[in-house]
């Protein structure tokens, strides 16, 4: 077990604020509100990492998260009419709280099922160089496959999102 | 002498570096078998404590600066009037701001309203926590430091649209979404640009850039101009600053994101701004001039002199370009980013990749490679800005853009009575009906 | 799946940064571009035409002033001939070219203005605005050492102009003419003209086409900028100007950037002009003595002047009274400004706000 009171107190202020954040996501009417507060979550997830001490991901996950995808999704917001950008009431509510619940369900049921190899606090080290190194050695090919699976997809959103007679000069 | 200096050196109170203090610090804390993470606590307190101090400093005095500086550019003299050299204008400002009543829109998102000049002002601040400020000087010495950075740097944006956003004014959301149309184009040249740097020093730590750049004795600015140059533009768009001040753009959207703000809110996202500035040029300091080091002053100077003197020369380069040039159009802006910036930050990381890959496979000597390839690099930033321009420079319909001067010109003697409208006047057949 | 997104409409000004004034643009726009543009203009309105007719001649003359505040004189001079037309009076020789010497420095100031105002509004911190009001601050140097004021001069009288020069002025002028101004100028071109940003802005952007430019009675820069040689100092000469060597700037393009070239070229050839009229200074009177309650005869007159913003006119008509039965002024900027919905719709915001600097408007003008 972790004993170190500092890594303790940080682990459980920076999960219950992501945790609570993360609510705040499907509970807020406003959706802006609830990008932001996405954000937030976001960047709790972030400081669980810094935890964990894999520092990188931490931080890649600050830079693509909160600061990349939060932007799409104000770009998304922002397109929608004004009068549908309302967290609003929807008949799939009851369905949708018994399926989260199931989700809930079966995580918590995995946790505790699993015979968690405990490691003992890691060192605080470099993690960017044995990332790099596994991406380019042992797991190239899924690398390389994610890579182009991600360019085809965004060939594809181009593609569909170009209007018909649309020379793309803008 | 010798002993005077041995006296100020290698103890507690030696202002060359301040990690002297908190090594002390923590000796004693182990000393008394404190608990581990008081250690950290007690270092990060001492630290915040001394970049705090700094930024509160600086973002008063940069105001001084960008007015005087300015001033000097526009052929007059800047604030003069309150105190010496009129330093305490600012100051003064700052007391007008506190006193004044902060007003918030009845129609306003009342919290997100708030927190945006807050959230603004975090990220500039953080920034500072992973720059080298001396040998041993960095608060976190973050192995990823150059993606925290610029992790950092996109956060900002996201601030001012929360306050765009949240004021409920039209200009404001213009501004808001200028704000995050940059961000998503701007993004990609930065990293691009510094991830050349990253692949040539071989290390995203900035303290390792840093030591990379005094172990070769080379800003890497010399081998690497190109990425210095769209990251200084790109960054200036990030930054809100004038040839980019798209999200404030006085004369077009009337401040932007901040219209609806006054008082010391405004005053809020005014002091961020200049922290922005301060920490983006803390950042081109540290990556592309070599932080604290500086040949052999750095063993005589105290280093975070030098990175603070760094820090204002690039500053300078920033009010300079705002004192200087018009503003873009969002369109031209964001094109600038596609079509130029991002090619040519591509095209920089694969010649960067190809020569750090010649120079770890023949083993050359430093000394003989880094003048060579400062030279191709260049040579190459030269012939690619060139040759972009030629192809992709604007093109304007309907030249020539010459004027023609007339000495004499033709007067249309009038008919003596005036074609009436239905006859079909000359020269009415169009216009003005449409 | 195309993304459309809602029309909005903006209320640029009456409290606008760049709307040089009380002026009111409601722009529909859709995006950031303009769809449709609404004018509305009265909030400086003081309704000087009514006023006037309440006034003798003479007393009118401040409201020219309060008109097109930034080229007083130039207004001075257009009321004044319309009312030496009205009146027969002849105007001294020396009188004459004074009025051509100060009207021309006026022109050098308002075209000051107009292009570093300009500038601002394409987005500069400030700089070109300085250096322009650093250039126009010199000559209304000039103008204060003759009659006194900066702004409102009230200079040009009926029959004259109010005071002779003093013996410091000529030095001074020739100072400014010959070695301040045009190093200035110089600056200007090699600041301004060549600008790639400048150029981007502003080319381009609000164009007026030469049959628009004509229907809808566009006068000076925007006039010229479409490519229309015409300038009523050589089309109409008044103050003797037809024997006066200077060329008139003529763009092609008929955009904001032809307009602001032109401009600056102008305000060479007024340098010229001025210089050729310093060698004209003769002796004699400044001003015919008219009496204070002038009486015309009845009748109606109608003068024109190029003002630095186009044609400025001047329809007077009197009743053999001690006041103008019916006082009515063609002003430019108004006229100018009518065809900004033409030039605006389908442009982004900030090239409205690049065409409405580039018209050069004064709002005093505009609503009078």
């Amino acid at each position: 077990m972790i004993t170190d009171t500092g890594i303790v107190v940080a682990f459980y202020v920076i999960g219950i604020t992501t945790v609570a954040s993360a609510l705040m996501v499907a509970a807020v009417r406003d959706l802006i509100h609830a990008v932001l507060f996405l954000v937030l979550s976001f960047v709790g997830v972030a400081g669980i990492y810094v935890v964990l001490s894999a520092d990188f991901v931490a931080v890649a996950q600050i830079l693509i998260y909160a600061g990349a995808i939060s932007v799409l999704l104000v770009f998304a917001v922002m397109l929608t009419p004004a009068g549908d950008r309302r967290n609003s009431e929807t008949a799939f509510r009851a369905p949708a709280a018994v399926l989260a619940g199931l989700v809930l369900a079966v995580t918590v049921f995995v946790i505790y099922d699993t015979n968690w190899r405990i490691a003992s606090h890691g060192q605080f080290g470099a993690t960017a160089a044995s990332l790099g190194r596994a991406f380019f050695k042992p797991y190239i090919v899924p690398f390389e496959v994610a890579s182009v699976l991600l360019v085809a997809a965004m060939v594809g959103a181009i593609a569909l999102t170009q209007e018909e007679g649309e020379d793309g000069a803008a | 002498m010798p002993a005077l200096l041995t006296l100020i050196t290698h103890n507690w109170y030696d202002i060359r570096d301040l990690s002297n203090l908190s090594g002390k610090i923590e000796q004693l804390i182990r000393d008394a078998n404190g608990p581990g993470w008081l250690v950290f606590v007690v270092s990060a307190l001492l630290g915040a404590a001394g970049i705090v101090s700094f930024i509160g400093v600086a973002a008063i005095i940069n105001i001084w600066i960008e007015r005087r500086v300015v001033g000097r550019m526009q052929s007059r003299l800047g604030p003069n009037r309150a105190g010496p050299f009129g330093l305490l204008q600012p100051v003064a400002d700052a007391m007008k701001l506190m006193q004044k009543e902060v007003l918030q829109p009845k129609v306003a998102d009342g919290l997100v309203f708030s927190l945006a000049p807050i959230a603004f002002t975090v990220p500039g601040i953080l920034v500072m926590a992973v720059l080298p400020w001396g040998r041993n000087m960095a608060l976190a010495n973050v192995d990823a430091g150059v993606i925290f950075i610029l992790a950092l740097t996109s956060l900002g944006a996201l601030a001012v649209f929360a306050g765009g956003y949240g004021s409920n004014n039209k200009y404001a959301l213009f501004g808001a979404m200028r704000v995050i149309a940059m961000l998503v184009t701007y993004e990609i040249p930065s990293v691009l640009a510094l991830l050349g740097l990253v692949l040539f020093s071989g290390t995203m730590n900035l303290s390792g850039i840093v030591l990379f750049q005094a172990k070769y004795w080379t800003p890497l600015l010399l081998v690497q101009p190109l990425p210095f140059i769209i990251y200084f533009i790109s960054s200036s768009a990030e930054l809100n600053r004038t040839p980019a001040d798209l999200a404030e753009a006085e004369s077009e959207i009337a401040g932007g994101y901040h219209v609806e703000y006054s008082g010391m809110k405004f005053g809020l996202f005014y002091a961020a701004e200049l922290i922005n500035a301060v920490s983006v040029s803390a950042i081109i300091a540290t990556v592309f001039l070599g932080g604290w080091w500086f040949y052999k002053l750095d063993e005589v100077v105290p280093g975070w002199m030098i990175f603070i003197g760094k820090i204002y020369a690039v500053y300078f380069l920033f009010v300079w370009t705002r004192g200087t040039l018009p503003r873009f159009r969002i369109d031209q802006l964001l094109a600038f980013a596609w079509k130029w910036m991002t090619p040519m930050a591509f095209l920089n990381l694969v010649l960067v990749a190809a020569e750090v890959l010649i120079w770890n496979e023949t083993g050359v000597s430093a000394g003989l490679v880094l003048p060579l390839y400062a030279v191709i690099n260049t040579a190459f930033a030269g012939a690619l800005i060139v040759a972009w321009v030629k192809v992709m420079g604007p093109k304007f319909s309907r030249f020539p853009e010459r004027l023609r001067y007339y000495s004499q010109i033709d007067v249309p003697s009038l008919p003596a009575v005036a074609p009436r409208m239905d006859e079909g006047a000359p020269g009415l057949t169009e216009g003005r009906s449409a | 799946m195309p993304l459309k997104s809602e029309p909005v409409e903006v209320n640029i000004g009456p409290q606008h940064p760049s709307t040089h004034g009380v002026f009111r643009m409601v722009a529909t726009i859709d995006g950031e571009r303009i769809t449709d543009v609404r004018m509305v203009v009265g909030y400086l309105h003081r309704s000087m035409e009514k006023l006037a007719e309440e006034r003798t001649y003479t007393q009118n003359i401040p409201f020219t002033d309060r008109m097109d505040y930034l080229s007083a004189i130039n207004s001075n001079l257009g009321y004044c001939l319309a009312v030496e037309k009205l009146a027969g009076i002849e105007v001294p020789e020396r009188a004459t070219v004074l009025r051509v010497i100060f009207s021309e420095l006026q022109r050098i100031a308002s075209h000051c203005m107009a292009t570093g105002a300009f500038i601002n509004d394409c987005g500069a911190w400030q700089t070109p605005v300085m250096y322009t009001f650093r250039d126009r601050e010199k000559v209304l140097d000039l103008i204060e050492m003759t009659c006194g004021a900066r702004i409102t001069t009230n200079y040009i009288r009926i029959g004259g102009v109010a005071f002779d020069i003093p013996d410091e002025f000529l030095p001074a002028l020739d100072r400014l003419v010959n070695d301040d101004l045009p190093q200035r100028f110089d600056e200007y071109d090699r600041l301004l003209v060549g600008n790639e940003i400048i150029l981007m802005r502003a080319r381009d952007v609000g164009v007026v086409t030469p049959e628009l430019a004509i229907n809808a009675s566009l006068s000076g820069p925007m006039l010229r900028s479409a490519g229309i040689a015409w300038d009523l100092r050589k089309a109409d000469p008044y103050c003797d100007y037809d024997t006066y060597a200077f060329d008139i700037p003529v763009g092609y393009n008929g955009d904001s950037y032809d307009r602001m070239v032109i401009r600056i070229e102008e305000m060479k050839q007024s340098l010229r002009i001025i210089r050729q009229a310093v060698h004209r200074l003769t002796g004699g009177p400044h001003k015919t003595e008219v009496p204070l309650a002038l009486r015309p005869p009845e009748g109606e007159a109608y003068a024109r002047i190029e003002s630095p913003k186009g044609e400025l006119g001047f329809y007077v008509v009197s009743d053999g009274g001690p006041a103008p039965y019916r006082w009515h002024v063609r002003a430019p900027s108004l006229i100018n400004l009518s065809v900004l919905k033409e030039m605006t719709v389908g442009q982004t915001i900030a090239d409205a706000i690049v065409t409405l600097g580039s018209i050069d408007i004064n709002v005093g003008e505009v609503d009078r």
